[in-house]
């Protein structure tokens, strides 16, 4: 056992565990069925019916799937080759997965965005949240016994958790199984209608190999598009190629292969020149939709959407914002596109500058008295995007409003992870309600965020804001150069500046820069 | 709490923090995905939400906690799961570049 730890500690790294995700089952292997006989069946019971104790009984997502195997190896030391481990993936998740209302509200976990603020209610927030991510268990089905289980696997695993802050001041396994377990039982239950329903309708791989349209925004760096273009290889994997332009000018090109899952997760792992990025995207009804990022920095990414060739759809608008009384030009992004393009009272069309089904760029002229205010973007029949016009800013956000950035690099195993803001503009509309304009370019800095900071230098250790909005952290170690050598951690205020005119406008956000994880599954 | 008299002042700040009803901003911090919010001590962001009363340099004292899993969701704990993750960095002061991820790899 203490050997083959051995083998998992080390220099392994998630980008190559994420990537197999991302990978065909090579069919050389064996077949599922074997591996749960042969492999599985060594501690968990047949029961018939090709059924297995433990397993057979939840639902998962592929990320779900591949901790549980991959915590069978850990912690039971299960031999397991790759490929194996892909193929048990594939199965258990196409035929143990969630339906897509089932993941609704929580595939941030699956699409690594880690900046974001969870909310479930506070029982579920200090029972299970406090450790890891909330969404990590909103993403399994389980019935009342299996929630059990997990319950007492957590406590026999880690007895230290009933002695820490939120759990020392109550009766903890009696809380978790008569309240928890119930209630997690039946918020995300085993046997649910839209499960069985997702079964029956579910498409398959066949609808995904052709052209698709794609839109995107990378924070920091601006919007995206492009073509990406799939097809079909064995079972339900496919080649893929993308190529398209950030709105700067800059390519993203490159391939690679994506495998789906379960009828609409799709999951792909491509080279954008050297670098390695991960898709983890919804696909359904003509629509991908999720997270494409680097596999080894997954905090740069691109929110994404396509559409495929063959169904008339209107993405994206970009930039998706107009300042009354100027000229710009703007570009709709979807799929067979065609006809006039409308951008409503005030706003005139000058000229179109380039027509194809997968893009219409204009220059367009917005009156000086055109309403304020988010309004829809017709193009012949087609609407599906919304354009921001405005005559002043009136507020600035920092996106995200919280964040964590990590220290990292100097020689240790784990990668800086790096903070990257935008500034999210708002105006006011006629009724003085307020509307969001869009990211507009903005100066940006960091401060202390409170009198400790100052005393603690944290802004001079911790790390350096650049002028594109990417807060690069600082080394991972001890550093002599601090008080009592401490790490280069720092709480700051994340500070973006903008001019209106001539009216200076400045946005707010706090960014922890904290240590380093050496545990990081896919979901967080 | 109120029969509980702050005696050093890490106490005296955690009294004041309640009293000022900051908590609700220390739960906003420590809810951001995947990082714990156990903050006794705490692992990314402390009981103020913030980062100057966290145990740091966390090399320091990192066997003292990742030992009876303080934080397993982040740092390996070694009681249980991982009983050879310091196998090369007896000493983490020194040592802590040979402290690897954990999460297995796709060969």
């Amino acid at each position: 056992m203490m050997t083959r730890l051995r083998d998992y500690v080390g220099a392994a790294s998630l980008a190559a565990a994420l990537a197999s995700l991302a990978q065909p089952a090579l069919a050389a292997g064996r077949t599922a069925e074997q591996v749960l006989g042969e492999t599985c069946a060594a501690c968990h019971m047949k029961e018939g019916d090709g059924q297995f104790s433990r397993i057979s009984h939840q639902r998962k997502t592929p990320e779900g799937w591949l901790m549980s195997i991959a915590r069978m190896q850990v912690m039971h030391g299960v031999q397991i080759d790759d490929a194996d481990r892909r193929t048990l993936v594939k199965y258990l998740a196409d035929r143990q997965g969630l339906a897509p209302s089932e993941t609704e509200g929580v595939r941030y976990a699956m699409e690594r965005r880690l900046n974001t603020v969870e909310q479930f209610d506070e029982q579920t927030t200090q029972m299970c949240a406090r450790c890891h991510s909330g969404a990590r268990v909103a993403l399994q089905r389980r019935p009342v016994k299996e929630w059990e289980h997990l319950v007492n696997f957590h406590l026999g695993q880690w007895p230290s958790l009933e002695f820490q802050a939120q759990s020392r001041d109550r009766d903890w396994l009696p809380t978790a199984l008569n309240e928890v377990v119930p209630k997690l039982a039946s918020q995300y239950p085993l046997d649910n209608p839209a499960w069985s329903d997702w079964q029956k309708a579910r498409p398959t791989a066949a609808a995904l190999p052709g052209q698709w349209s794609f839109s995107g925004h990378l924070p920091a760096k601006g919007d995206l598009r492009g073509v990406m273009t799939v097809s079909a290889g064995e079972g339900d994997s496919f080649k893929v190629s993308v190529d398209g332009q950030y709105a700067d000018g800059t390519p993203l090109k490159g391939s690679g292969s994506a495998i789906l899952y379960n009828g609409y997760e799709w999951r792909g792992n491509l080279k954008i020149g050297e670098v390695a990025m991960r898709q983890v995207f919804s696909a359904l009804n003509g629509e991908m939709r999720g997270r494409m990022f680097e596999t080894e920095h997954d905090e740069r990414g691109l929110d994404f959407v396509a559409a495929k060739a063959g169904t008339p759809r209107l993405l994206a608008v970009q930039p998706a914002y107009l300042k009354a009384g100027s000229e710009a030009e703007l570009t709709l992004v979807g799929s067979d596109l065609s006809g006039q393009p409308d951008f409503g009272p005030g706003v005139e069309v000058v000229k179109v500058l380039e027509q194809s089904p997968e893009r219409v760029r204009v220059k367009v002229r917005a009156s000086a008295d055109a309403a304020a205010g988010s309004r829809a973007v017709a193009l012949g029949e087609l609407k599906g995007a919304n354009l921001a016009v405005y005559g002043s800013v009136s507020e600035v956000k920092v996106v995200p409003a919280f964040s964590i950035a990590r220290i990292g690099d100097n020689g240790g195993s784990t990668p800086k992870v790096q903070g990257r803001f935008d500034a999210e503009a708002w105006g006011q509309d006629a009724a003085g309600k307020a509307f969001r304009i869009g990211y507009l370019p903005a100066q940006w800095s960091v401060a202390a965020f409170n009198e400790q900071a100052v005393e603690d230098e944290d802004v001079k250790y911790a790390g350096t804001m650049q002028a594109d909005g990417v807060f690069v952290p600082g080394d991972a170690g001890p550093n002599p150069a601090r008080k009592m050598s401490t790490n280069n951690a720092g709480n700051l205020k994340v500070i973006a500046e903008l001019k209106d005119g001539d009216q200076p406008l400045k946005g707010e956000g706090q960014l922890i820069v904290t240590v380093q994880r050496w545990n990081n599954p896919p979901l967080p | 709490m109120k029969h509980l008299k702050p005696l050093n002042q890490k106490a005296q700040l955690l009294d004041q923090a309640a009293a000022e009803d900051r908590v609700e901003e220390v739960i906003a911090m420590s809810a951001v995905a995947g990082c714990t919010a156990t903050t006794d001590p705490g692992w990314e962001v402390d009981a103020f939400g913030g980062v100057a009363s966290l145990c740091q340099p966390m090399e320091s004292d990192l066997y003292g906690c990742s030992d009876p899993c303080w934080w397993p969701a982040q740092v390996p704990d070694m009681m249980s799961t991982y009983p050879d993750w310091n196998k090369d960095a007896q000493a983490s002061a020194e040592d802590w570049r040979n402290l690897g991820t954990v999460f297995p790899k796709d060969q």
